[in-house]
């Protein structure tokens, strides 16, 4: 599903960020991404959602060795690639409904045949009565929750998600991971970059550990 | 489902405000495009109507010669065009009519007194018109003082200069294209920079280049459409007030825009085709360079 090897990344002329990080996610695992501020795990899932190309080393994704794909064979690999971002990333001229349908939009489906699904999923996350509000609007867990909503709407097969209870207090942190959780059953593989210790608990996984830009297994 | 029935928002947000100066300075371009259209049609026009005015016509002049009577000779001249094959008409304007064209630069007073040359108008058929140069010979040995004037000299003239105008004509349309082309890659770029949180999230869920330039390509197609279209309609009222608000300022322009909107015959579609052709082509301007300027900067996005 997703093999790390010897990967290094640095911008331009700049101190190493990431230095001969090498793991392997098979499919159906559920692993966490762990260390302090700043130790690169943002990087690190930049890297995995294809938004930087490593200086050194090499990153299959579905098999396919990412650092030598074309730019236009990008898209179909992402579209199978679910991203929560820290920041959220929702675009706020956009309707709740509007941007946790984005990821089928760019596929080319019609509101009529993604509509359910969207309204569902939003059932499914609490946010159906939110569904025609805008982002500006909405709480930070809301979009936290939008934000997941919208990573998994097209049903991926690795979901990678940066702080994702970052911003919830720690009921709904624990509703969140349940999601993922749930997902995971469902067969998705999930990446989870979190400092929050307490999540460790609630799922028994793997916990990566990325310290100083070096990874180790715990 | 509610939510079914609803349009889905637009992906790239409709307020930018580079696409509203790129609106208004495009409009302009069409404006300026316009006219120079206007004055390539006017003086296509005019070339056409002096050399359909001038070959149907011809001039004989008749100079006094010492020891003869002048007005034997333009009898001679006269009698000698009437039999002349392609000579439709032949009509002495007399002493007067040539006192006439002397008057500006010699005066009123004391012309009696000179030797003034007579002036014969020839109609002829412009279709088949005489053998000039035969025609020149026959008329010397009648006359030694007649001269025959085809105009061909001023017409040649008159053409060069319009083929010139013609020219910087067109240069200007193209000057007009090319900057327009500019400013449509600059308002891209704004465009494209103002929505960079849109398109970074748009590229992560997987959408081609492709789908993000039709996406963004769409606010040109208004843009073009606005523009062309404000531009046809502030030169129309340019030459419409030029043409009838009898401003004293226009007034060598005013006959020549009335003729915009009535040429001759056959040809009376040139105008509205061109002035038609305005916005159609603004629009597939804004529209192709921002598609490819898009796909171009598109490309060097991770």
């Amino acid at each position: 599903m997703l093999e790390l090897d010897d990967v290094g990344f640095r911008y331009g002329r700049g101190q190493d960020i990431l230095r001969g990080v090498s793991f392997r996610l098979q499919r159906g695992a559920f692993s966490f991404l762990t260390g302090p501020s700043g130790a690169g795990k943002t990087t690190l899932l930049r890297l995995l959602f294809l938004a930087l190309r490593p200086s050194h080393g090499a990153i299959r994704l579905f098999g396919e060795d990412v650092t030598r794909v074309a730019r236009s064979d990008l898209p179909p690999l992402r579209r199978r690639v679910g991203v929560v971002f820290q920041e959220f990333r929702l675009l706020d001229h956009l309707s709740t409904f509007d941007n946790v349908a984005l990821p089928l939009r760019v596929m080319g489906q019609e509101p009529s045949s993604y509509a359910r699904d969207v309204m569902d999923l939003l059932d499914w996350v609490g946010l159906k009565q939110q569904a025609h509000a805008f982002p500006p609007v909405l709480s930070g867990g809301e979009k936290q929750r939008a934000a997941i909503a919208r990573a998994v709407i097209a049903k991926p097969e690795l979901l990678l998600a940066d702080e994702p209870t970052g911003n919830v207090d720690p009921v709904l942190a624990r509703r969140l991971i349940h999601l993922f959780a749930e997902l995971n059953r469902l067969g998705t593989t999930v990446l989870l970059a979190t400092h929050d210790q307490g999540l460790f608990k609630q799922v028994r996984a793997p916990v990566l550990h990325l310290q100083d830009g070096s990874l180790r297994q715990l | 489902m509610s939510a079914s029935q609803r349009k889905p928002g637009q992906i790239i947000p409709k307020e930018a405000a580079s696409l509203r100066t790129l609106t208004a300075t495009m409009a302009v371009m069409c404006y300026l495009a316009c006219l120079a259209i206007g004055a390539l049609i006017l003086i296509n026009q005019a070339v056409d109507n002096w050399s359909k005015g001038l070959s149907g016509e011809v001039t004989v002049q008749v100079r006094e010669i010492e020891a003869r009577d002048i007005d034997v000779d333009v009898a001679a001249v006269l009698a000698l065009l009437s039999e002349t094959e392609g000579v439709v008409s032949a009509d002495d304007l007399g002493r007067e009519a040539a006192e006439k064209l002397l008057e500006p630069w010699l005066g009123t007073e004391g012309l009696d007194a000179l030797p003034v040359p007579r002036i014969l108008r020839v109609t002829v058929k412009p279709d088949h018109p005489p053998d000039y140069e035969a025609l020149a010979q026959k008329l010397s040995a009648v006359s030694p003082g007649a001269s025959l004037d085809t105009h061909r000299r001023w017409e040649d003239q008159l053409t060069r200069m319009a083929g010139s105008l013609m020219l910087v004509s067109a240069l200007v349309l193209l000057l007009i294209g090319g900057s327009a082309v500019a400013m449509v890659i600059f308002a891209t770029r704004a465009v494209l920079d103002a929505n960079q949180k849109t398109v970074d999230v748009l590229h992560l869920v997987g959408a081609e280049d492709g789908y993000i330039a039709r996406a963004i390509n769409r606010r040109f197609l208004s843009t073009g459409l606005w523009a062309g279209g404000l531009g046809v309609l502030l030169a129309l009222g340019t030459f419409l007030l030029i043409g009838y608000a009898g401003l004293p300022q226009a007034d060598g322009l005013a006959a020549a825009s009335q003729s915009l909107f009535y040429l001759p015959g056959e040809r009376w579609w040139i105008t509205p085709l061109a002035l038609l052709a305005v916005p159609v082509v603004a629009t597939l301007l804004a529209l192709v360079t921002s598609r490819i300027t898009l796909l171009r900067m598109l490309r060097t996005l991770p």
